[in-house]
């Protein structure tokens, strides 16, 4: 075993493992940390694939943005366990039949998958300049045009935040 | 190409005449004028496009130009200036953001007009959300009614976990093919040796879109999205959204799972039926015009899935004339609707005497819905069933789908009793105008057109 491979094997590990912490622990506050340790170990896992700025994209908007903003939600809601909702037994019986079959059919399609190695020289191929020109010159489109999506997405924050006139219109109107 | 980028500037421009003009009713007069505009920009898109497949390609494969898709553009924004000129009044009532309702409109367009000409997953997935996003919020836009903010929720959050399983298919196909430019995939995949990745791929799709056409498993959030939703909004998703991503639905099993075809189709069959099933039965027991109307999208949506169970030319012309008469029909019968006060049954009693011309038009609405011949939704109904009878396979779902079809004459026919046959005074919200009656005689018209010469409406499709 030489260095990538332990540390292909350790970050697996550490991803799973904080991955069943997530759901497993009873206070949203322990899943959420949970949360944010699977995200730094796919991080870890991007590194190993050469993808340097994908590692420090999803390090700085995942780990630090949202998951700190999952972390305050939770607090200032003040969510703990006893306040968890109840799943009837045979909600909770048909999740696990449906998660199980889930399970079963990704395992299956994943076991027969033929892998295909990374290719461990192009060493440079995650590098932002790499990207850009990917973005800019293939990908340029869908780039531009995801501009639409956040305008409307903005436009939405704006009509669903913004106070409606006090005066209700007259009944009937 | 050219509506892309014109109804994104329109949709910029409403939000500045937002910001400009305070009165409300010429920023509707604006919208439709726009809508007109982008009518014609969609004439010429589709007079320009070239017979040649190869000059079909644009942005490095990222969109692919084909003669139907450019026809059924045409055809939605046709729609959806029928649309604007039905509901407009009704839209004010909404609430204040006028302006930004209709440029949201505008972007839901752009949204539309991805998915009908994408060549590259990705476009698809943009165009997906294009199309949610602005829709999310629409159903929310009714701000003092918390059943409009439960409808907008409740859409938000199961169509965030839907678009998490689109993606995960996405992510197995690429898996399998090491590629997303829909053509590649195709050619990628092999039926006889297909990677298990693939095909657990084409499953996430699939749930994917079944839940995006409210098909019946995940048809929940449906009736009460479309209940709780301003009824003029309800309109518009219920039709001209629900055809474009249809049209994606079509579009990529078509083009990439077309040789696939074995793996999935039972899948498939199966969800028709329960689809069909669940909308017809259930939409026999509703007390609310408006909720039935949403049951009743469901079960049209199974019929709408027979256009991509068939994996064959007519499949296209089934979608493209399913989509234009179903829409027609239920923006006319929700403008019906809007009008009364009251959406039960009830509230229907006597319309016949009170308001004849209105009872009238509503009645041909409800016979196009349930398929009676002379109306477009017979011819509609005659081209996706026609296109799953040439393909061969799956006679018993046809059979089913006819009978289905008789239940929902039931529900249909539940209204024109209503109106025509039980005593009573519909309490009216607005009084109808010369120009509502002018616009309903055109949908009406539009209707009997769509039944009587279908083939206008295929443009040699």
């Amino acid at each position: 075993m030489n260095l990538y491979d332990t540390l292909f094997w350790f970050l697996s590990a550490v991803s799973v493992g904080c991955a069943l912490g997530v759901i497993l622990s009873r206070n949203p506050v322990n899943s959420v940390l949970f949360l944010v340790l699977t995200f730094v170990s796919i991080s870890g896992h991007y590194i190993l694939m050469n993808a340097q700025f994908l590692f420090i994209v999803n390090l700085i908007v995942y780990t630090g943005a949202i998951m700190v903003l999952f972390l305050f939600v939770i607090m200032l809601m003040n969510l703990n366990a006893d306040v968890e909702p109840q799943k009837g037994q045979l909600v909770q019986l048909a999740g696990v039949v449906s998660g199980g079959v889930l399970f079963l059919v990704l395992l299956a399609a994943v076991k027969t998958a033929s892998p295909v190695p990374i290719d461990k020289a192009s060493i440079d191929i995650g590098l932002i300049t790499n990207l850009g020109k990917v973005l800019f010159k293939d990908f340029v489109l869908p780039f531009e045009i995801s501009s639409v999506l956040f305008l409307s997405a903005m436009i939405g924050a704006v009509v669903i935040g913004k106070k409606e006139e006090s005066t209700p219109l007259p009944s009937g109107e | 190409m050219k509506a892309i980028i014109a109804t994104t500037i329109f949709g910029v421009i409403m939000m500045f005449a937002g910001l400009m003009v305070s009165n409300k009713k010429s920023i509707v007069a604006i919208a439709t004028m726009l809508f007109a505009a982008l009518l014609g920009v969609n004439i010429w898109d589709l007079t320009a496009t070239s017979a040649d497949a190869a000059n079909n390609l644009y942005f490095n494969n990222m969109l692919r130009i084909e003669h139907y898709s450019m026809w059924f553009n045409t055809l939605m924004t046709g729609c959806t200036l029928l649309y604007a000129l039905l509901m407009g009044k009704e839209i004010i009532k909404v609430g204040m953001h006028v302006a930004e309702y209709f440029a949201l409109i505008f972007f839901i367009l752009c949204g539309l007009y991805l998915l009908s000409t994408y060549n590259n997953m990705l476009m698809m997935f943009i165009g997906i959300e294009i199309l949610s996003i602005p829709q999310y919020i629409l159903a929310g836009s009714d701000k003092r009614n918390l059943k409009s903010s439960e409808a907008s929720l409740k859409y938000f959050l199961m169509g965030s976990f839907t678009t998490g399983i689109l993606l995960m298919g996405i992510t197995l196909l690429y898996g399998a093919s090491r590629s997303f430019n829909i053509m590649e995939i195709a050619s990628m995949l092999n039926s006889d040796a297909l990677n298990p990745l693939a095909l657990a791929g084409i499953l996430f799709i699939m749930i994917a879109f079944a839940f995006k056409v409210s098909a019946a498993p995940m048809h929940m959030w449906t009736p009460d999205v479309y209940d709780g939703s301003p009824t003029p909004f309800t309109a518009y998703m219920s039709t001209v959204l629900k055809a474009a991503a249809f049209f994606a639905f079509l579009r990529l099993f078509q083009v990439s799972f077309n040789t696939l075809s074995a793996h999935w189709t039972l899948i498939l069959a199966i969800i028709t039926a329960a689809t069909l099933l669940v909308g017809n039965v259930t939409a026999v027991f509703q007390q609310s015009v408006k909720r039935m109307l949403a049951y009743s999208s469901i079960a049209q949506a199974g019929f709408m899935l027979f256009a991509v169970l068939a994996v064959n030319k007519f499949a296209w012309q089934g979608i493209i004339i399913y989509a234009a008469a179903y829409s027609v029909a239920t923006i006319g019968l929700f403008s019906v609707l809007v009008k009364l006060k009251d959406f039960t049954y009830d509230g229907f009693n006597g319309l016949a005497k009170k308001e004849p011309f209105l009872a009238f038009t509503a009645s041909i609405f409800l016979f196009s819905l349930a398929g009676i011949p002379l109306t477009g939704g017979f011819m509609a109904k005659y081209y996706v069933l026609l296109a799953v009878v040439q393909q061969g396979q799956l006679m018993w779902l046809v059979i089913f789908a006819l009978l289905m079809a008789a239940i929902s004459v039931f529900y249909y026919f539940r209204v024109i009793i209503a109106m025509y046959f039980k005593p009573g005074n519909p309490e009216m919200s607005s009084t109808l105008t010369t120009g509502d009656k002018l616009m309903l005689g055109i949908t009406c018209a539009l209707v009997i057109l769509i039944g009587v010469a279908p083939q206008l409406f295929l443009n040699g499709i």
